[in-house]
């Protein structure tokens, strides 16, 4: 293949799955800005490996465990470099910029609050329960895409799953979340 | 308490976390990461930082406020600080400094260059007297913490340059150490 026919293979095989990578390397970071990092090295390293990128049968998991590798891989890079913002406190903030509104200023004003609390919340988890519970509540993972992912046995993942909505249930009841 | 409670508060949460949020790629970014990683991938340069790591979990460490208010409004650089702030530090004993900038806008693709004196390491970064990375700025104040180790007792100053768009400031910091 030349090298133009190799980026266009290249992009038909990847480009499908942007969206729930990009979404994917939000949930593991958690920041913008190394998300944004984390799938631009998810693609240089696809690239590196387009001969074996064209044989696989499931394209978008392949990528989605690269990324999950190179994430933990490099966990501890990722949570050096960041440049926080001083005035965001418990929440990063940049998650909540895209809330969609409504007519409604006080309804909208209670749902931000409520995000703000949640993502408070999200915060005091660990990583890996934090991880387990935005990809299965938030984003519609399913246990054995998440045992696939992380490599763990789908009991563990049920088992996180369950604590880490117990300590949510937890950190939100303590603060009033709760109607 | 009671089940039913709990179960109430479990259907909350859930309807709270399909609802949370989630920003999309910025347009054009797909296309900018694809291009990078089909011509640059084998250089690579990344979309965001240049250079990789940096030291230490953010400590109670200094915070040396190293751009006012009215960061990158003014036209040029650098601009010399008559009240160089400084640290003293205890030989190959690493502390934290945050550095913190404050943006009257929101900056992406801003580079930050730190440079070392020759007796001051960042931890991660053994023997480099230089490290320049790409970061994106929030309006409002940002913090990065740093992590020094002093390698000699002769310390010296440390420079940080922000620049975006062809503007930027140096900042100094005067390292001692004991």
């Amino acid at each position: 293949m030349s090298t133009q026919q190799q980026q266009i293979a290249f992009e038909k095989l990847v480009r499908p799955h942007f969206d729930r990578l990009y979404r994917l390397a939000w949930r593991l970071t958690g920041q913008k800005a190394e998300a944004e990092d984390l799938f631009q090295e998810l693609l240089i390293k696809a690239y590196g490996k387009l001969d074996d990128l064209v044989k696989i049968d499931e394209p978008g998991s392949w990528l989605s465990r690269i990324m999950y590798n190179l994430f933990i891989d490099e966990r501890r890079r990722f949570a050096r470099r960041r440049m926080h913002t001083v005035e965001e406190g418990e929440m990063s903030g940049d998650g909540l910029d895209g809330l969609p509104g409504s007519d409604n200023p006080a309804w909208n004003h209670e749902r931000l609050e409520r995000m703000q609390k949640l993502d408070s919340a999200l915060s005091a988890l660990s990583d890996e329960h934090r991880m387990i519970v935005l990809l299965h509540d938030t984003e519609g993972y399913k246990l054995t895409e998440i045992q696939e992912l992380i490599g763990i046995p789908v009991g563990t993942v049920k088992s996180r799953l369950h604590r880490a909505r117990a300590r949510l249930r937890e950190i939100l009841a303590a603060d009033g979340t709760f109607s | 308490m009671q089940n039913k409670d709990m179960d109430k508060q479990d259907t909350e949460i859930l309807a709270l976390l399909k609802d949370y949020p989630m920003p999309q790629a910025p347009t054009g970014f797909y296309d900018q990461a694809l291009v990078r990683a089909t011509h640059e991938g084998s250089r690579r340069q990344r979309n965001r930082w240049l250079m990789t790591g940096f030291g230490g979990a953010v400590a109670a460490g200094l915070v040396l406020w190293m751009v006012g208010g009215f960061f990158l409004t003014a036209p040029d650089l650098p601009v010399a600080d008559p009240a160089i702030p400084s640290i003293t530090m205890t030989l190959e004993e690493p502390r934290t400094i945050n550095l913190v900038f404050a943006s009257a806008e929101r900056l992406d693709s801003a580079m930050l260059t730190v440079r070392l004196p020759s007796g001051v390491e960042m931890s991660g970064f053994p023997g480099q007297r230089e490290v320049t990375w790409q970061t994106s700025l929030n309006a409002g104040k940002n913090f990065l913490p740093l992590k020094l180790i002093a390698t000699s007792p002769v310390g010296g100053e440390v420079y940080a340059t922000l620049t975006h768009d062809n503007r930027g400031r140096t900042f100094r910091l005067t390292v001692d150490v004991s």
